[in-house]
């Protein structure tokens, strides 16, 4: 039986961009430098999280654990809502992702040159999930600088995912991210530059 | 754990387990998952007027919110109670009639270049 859908018009359209990378980052600072952040507690069953590793039979497959998780909501105009989702970092959370990607319009992955391993497993995911993403250097005051190109390197990225620096406490930083993001997945859609006009600030 | 990825930790934390509020369900009576993203809102039929005592006082606080077209991320966050206990609890008003899904398209059509464009002008405007 399907639910009852109305044939009220929706008010608004809710889009939603992830924002991902190791334990620490910064996706909590980010989220909350471009829109205030709330936290959401969510139940995940233990069944999910511990697939062919925890022998469940016995108990039952209704264990569940609770995560919580930031997110954010940015307001466009009267008809689009943007909801920015920080994705849990650990490792053990990670089965939460295939959810929260489900429709999402693009990811940031937030890396920390300390620890630029931390993002790999986000790097890859979304490579692999065919989302179309963003890697933003988290520049820590106290982090080694290095040049774009290095990282790059390090990174070993695909030369149409963009890379930049950016200060995740600064809501002018963030948001250059954001339209980084948002820009790469309008020439991701049209399948060539310069589909949508993009004046530079 | 550095500030800046902080766990909030709630100072009262739940008093109660998190499906106590469902009597124990931890699936939508109606078998159907709904999105993060998806909108809702009340239908105006008063709701479980057969039987008011299947109607919780989290009911109750989901349909307050639900007066307006809300999201079920928000729902959750308003409510503050977990995702997985909302999900369960709109299903139970979605059978009784007393809320409804507005109808979107699907998440993977739902963003044309014209709402990049919006969301563009939007991010630059701020």
């Amino acid at each position: 039986m399907g639910s009852a859908h109305s044939d009220s018009a929706a008010a608004f359209t809710a889009h939603k961009i992830l924002i991902a990378g190791g334990f620490g980052s910064g996706k909590t600072t980010l989220v909350g430098a471009i829109s205030e952040v709330r936290p959401l507690r969510t139940e995940e069953t233990l069944t999910a999280a511990s697939a062919g590793l925890d022998d469940l039979s016995g108990i039952g497959s209704k264990t569940t654990t609770t995560v919580a998780l930031d997110f954010g909501r940015i307001t466009i105009g009267s008809r689009v809502v943007l909801y920015l989702f920080g994705l849990p970092g650990q490792e053990r959370f990670s089965f939460m992702w295939d959810e929260l990607s489900y429709g999402a319009l693009g990811v940031v992955i937030l890396a920390d040159v300390r620890r630029l391993g931390d993002c790999f497993p986000s790097v890859n995911y979304f490579e692999r999930l065919r989302l179309p993403f963003v890697v933003a250097i988290n520049c820590f005051d106290d982090a080694p600088r290095y040049d774009i190109e290095e990282l790059r390197l390090a990174l070993d990225l695909d030369a149409d995912v963009p890379l930049v620096l950016c200060d995740a406490r600064e809501l002018s930083s963030v948001k250059q991210v954001l339209i980084t993001l948002v820009e790469t997945i309008a020439v991701r859609r049209s399948g060539s530059a310069g589909h949508i006009v993009t004046p530079r600030t | 754990m550095p500030p800046g990825d902080k766990w909030r930790p709630r100072g009262t934390g739940p008093v109660v387990r998190p499906y106590a509020v469902t009597g124990g369900r931890t699936e939508p009576a109606d078998g159907e998952t709904l999105d993060l993203l998806t909108v809702v809102v009340t239908t105006g039929q008063t709701a479980g007027a057969d039987d008011p005592a299947r109607l919780t006082p989290e009911h109750r606080r989901i349909l307050g919110v639900c007066e307006q077209q809300v999201t079920v991320v928000d729902l959750a966050a308003d409510t503050a109670l977990p995702v997985g206990v909302v999900r369960v609890l709109l299903a139970d008003l979605i059978l009784q009639g007393a809320i409804t899904v507005v109808r979107q398209r699907p998440a993977a059509q739902r963003t044309g270049n014209d709402v990049l464009q919006e969301i563009l002008n939007g991010l630059r405007a701020l």
